[in-house]
């Protein structure tokens, strides 16, 4: 069997008394494009950092293409592109310029980092807002500069947190294409979501994540079983109790 | 409104004190150190008020002018000023800035520093209850005046501070002003040492006279005059505090509604056109974490220019070395000898200063840590960024200095301290922000607020470092020491000292640092998210 692109062996963090992901597995086939999905709090974006070798895990292990990210994390960080969530970007950099800065840090030659930017720029349509400051941009073109900052080493696998949160439709589409193409190149996209109908849409593997654990993972197919995969959701992770009813909340009871 | 706010303050204050223990310590050590000088402020009124009243009239103006003048200066120094209650947190609320306005003032006073400051400008009481009602009533509502005076001049400073230091053009007023307080300062010196202590002294009544009627001044004139039973004299100067408070808080509150408005925290729409980071490379060096470097480097030469946190650190570390050799060689014997020590008072402080550096990155340090920078590279580009600019500026602090003593014989040593303690600083400060990160303000926010939470980690860092900095440069400043006071013959050997142990110390710093960040570097992003 082929190594997966990103393998996770038993990964536990706490923050305090509370376990945010509690011995996670999961295999991620490599040319797969992954949707992680789960309430909030289920424990998506820690289990991406410690992936991604942001955060320290607790305990187990995560491998990419068969490299331990925390025991040869020079080795693992060129094989993999980050976009997190809820992070900041330095924003003092104008759009390219913070490309540019992503690539050198990642020691790629400063002619082909030029190269990249440009096309990243054009790619991402981020012509307009060539020469703002960052921290001028609004959020969905933040999203978009940082989601070309993951791409500017090349990575063979890349891991977004949220990549379509507060992204416009048009640009949507337009970042759905490139990740397309990335997985026909044979490339992984890992991505987490709280939009069923995206992940359904796009992704060709899904895992449903509470808790801190994996509930259940593999093809669409088989994770949803014949149902649409947000009822199928609700079902594994249980619907809402009871809704408290908001007796006051009738505009014409004023 | 006002009492609405005032419980909002004293709130956040419990909590605060209920969730880190060291404020409480902090807070009460100031308790402490605030009625510490309360028997020496008594000693000093019951001392002018066995002199004549017109002499202690003049003392007093002088003195009032000055605390006045600190309110506007420290906090722009020592940032750290609490912003629990910065306007912009009330942006949602609804409320002009008007009716916030004096529910924010009161609120913002419960600290210590008002609390001993009001207890300064009530002293002179001691004075004026001899000399009758009106006199005393007077001086009452002169403290009052003068206090609100203090906690305007605070807030107009720090507001207006936060404006330019975030406008486009902001590098270019920092470099103006500068200019100008060095250009201010070296006459300001030579002065004060031709006239001496005493000579200075002599100029107070002239001095008193002017400040007298600025609103600085006239809360402490009034008492004299209706004393002397002009009682007209005496309002006229409460009136001319009152219309200076008048003014001061219109312009307060037109500062909130801008803050209310326009938040400060954009980048202050500035454009450039080429790509400054990757710009003139082309191809990989033979060490590929040089390119890292450079990038870091050049990143944080944008930052100097354009991120209103690191600018208020570099006026804070130029100005109040400068300040401090000022006062010191207005209060000193030997002016030109404290002079002679600005070069390695403002090398000291910018080396020292970078000991949090990584802290003023936050969360985007993830970019650093994804792409598993090299420890060194990012070290060396951090330390190359500032070196660019503070080797310079430490070296033109020390020539003025040595010019200002006059004493180009130990000229060598001067210099020799300054650049020991700017790379002996740096050095300390690349092995300390990869260890002991402790909270800033965030990039957009106000860069005069002080983080909740933050007094305790920062107070162990700043004392460590400091402490550090202090006995790596131990060497260079004993060999200084000697030879501007015994054998100014060991000029030469302070210089080679200061540059080759200096350059030793800032190599090991950075490579013992680069280990130490190539083990922590996710915990330290950790403590920053």
């Amino acid at each position: 069997m082929d190594v997966p692109a990103v393998a996770l062996r038993g990964l536990v963090k706490r923050f305090g008394r509370t376990v945010a992901v509690d011995h996670l597995d999961l295999d991620i086939p490599a040319g797969s494009f992954y949707g992680i999905v789960g309430p909030n709090g289920a424990g998506k974006t820690t289990t991406l950092s410690m992936a991604t070798g942001l955060l320290v895990p607790d305990g187990g292990r995560a491998l990419v293409h068969g490299v331990d990210v925390w025991a040869e994390p020079t080795v693992a960080a060129p094989l993999i592109g980050v976009l997190p969530d809820g992070l900041r970007l330095f924003d003092r950099l104008t759009g390219p310029e913070l490309i540019s800065y992503a690539g050198l840090l990642r020691r790629i030659a400063p002619d082909v980092v030029a190269a990249r930017r440009d096309d990243l720029i054009a790619a991402l349509d981020l012509h307009v807002a060539g020469s703002t400051l960052v921290a001028d941009y609004s959020a969905g073109m933040t999203k978009k500069v940082a989601l070309a900052c993951a791409l500017v080493h090349a990575p063979r696998v890349l891991v977004l947190d949220e990549p379509f949160e507060a992204v416009d439709p048009v640009s949507a589409a337009g970042i759905r294409a490139i990740l397309q193409r990335f997985v026909d190149a044979g490339g992984t996209v890992v991505m987490s979501s709280h939009v069923m109908a995206l992940v359904e849409r796009t992704c060709t593997h899904v895992a449903v994540v509470g808790a801190g654990r994996v509930v259940a993972a593999g093809s669409l197919d088989e994770v949803r079983g014949g149902q649409d995969l947000e009822s199928r959701f609700v079902g594994l992770l249980g619907g809402p109790a009871q809704t408290p009813e908001l007796s006051w909340l009738r505009p014409s009871s004023g | 409104m006002v009492a609405t706010l005032v419980r909002l303050r004293l709130r956040i204050l419990g909590h605060a004190l209920r969730r880190d223990t060291w404020r409480l310590v902090l807070l009460i050590l100031g308790l402490l150190w605030g009625l510490s000088l309360l028997p020496g402020l008594a000693g000093a009124m019951l001392w002018l008020a066995r002199e004549p009243a017109e002499f202690a009239t003049e003392i007093l103006v002088v003195a009032g002018s000055l605390v006045v003048a600190g309110w506007a200066v420290v906090p722009l120094l020592v940032p750290g000023m609490d912003d629990s209650l910065d306007i912009s947190r009330f942006a949602t609320a609804g409320q002009p800035a008007r009716r916030l306005a004096p529910g924010l003032l009161v609120a913002g006073a419960l600290t210590v520093p008002t609390l001993v400051t009001a207890g300064a400008t009530a002293a002179p009481l001691l004075i004026w209850l001899r000399h009758g009602t009106a006199a005393s009533l007077t001086a009452v509502a002169g403290a009052v005046l003068a206090v609100v005076t203090c906690l305007l001049a605070a807030r107009i400073a720090t507001g207006v501070s936060a404006r330019v230091l975030a406008s486009r053009r902001a590098r270019e007023v920092g470099a103006t002003v500068g200019v100008l307080l060095a250009v201010l300062a070296v006459p300001g010196v030579v002065a004060l040492g031709s006239l001496g202590l005493e000579g200075a002294l002599e100029k107070v009544p002239t001095v008193a006279r002017v400040l007298g009627w600025t609103p600085l001044g006239a809360p402490f004139a009034a008492p004299l005059a209706a004393a002397e039973g002009s009682l007209g004299e005496a309002l006229a100067r409460l009136g001319v505090a009152l219309a200076g408070i008048g003014a001061a808080f219109a312009l307060w509150v037109h500062l909130l509604g801008r803050a209310l408005r326009r938040p400060v925290s954009r980048g202050g729409a500035a454009r450039r056109r080429a790509d400054r980071i990757v710009r003139g490379l082309r191809r990989l060096p033979r060490r590929p974490g040089l390119l890292a470097t450079l990038a870091v480097a050049r990143r944080g030469a944008r930052y100097w220019s354009a991120d209103p946190r690191y600018l208020s650190a570099l006026l804070g570390a130029v100005v109040t070395p400068a300040l401090v050799v000022v006062l010191g060689s207005a209060i000193s014997d030997t002016p030109g000898t404290v002079a002679l020590g600005a070069g390695a008072f403002v090398g000291g402080t910018l080396g020292w200063g970078r000991h949090n550096d990584v802290a003023y990155d936050g969360s985007a340090f993830w970019l650093h840590v994804a792409a598993r920078v090299p420890g060194w590279a990012d070290r060396l580009g951090r330390t190359l960024a500032t070196l660019v600019w503070a080797l310079p500026v430490t070296l033109a602090a020390g020539v003025a200095g040595v010019a200002l003593s006059g004493r180009w014989d130990v000229a060598p040593a001067a210099l020799g301290a300054a650049v020991g303690l700017l790379l002996g600083g740096l050095g300390v400060s690349a092995v300390a922000s990869a260890t002991l990160p402790y909270p800033v303000p965030e990039a957009g926010a106000n860069p005069f607020a002080a983080q909740i939470g933050g007094v305790g980690a920062s107070l162990v860092a700043q004392v460590a470092t400091s402490t550090a900095t202090f006995l790596v440069c131990s060497p260079v400043l004993a060999l200084a020491a000697l030879t501007v006071w015994r054998e100014p013959r060991l000029g030469g050997a302070t210089l080679a000292v200061g540059v080759v142990g200096g350059v030793v110390a800032l190599a090991l710093g950075i490579v013992l640092g680069g280990r130490l960040y190539d083990e922590r570097a996710p915990r330290l992003l950790a403590r920053l998210t």
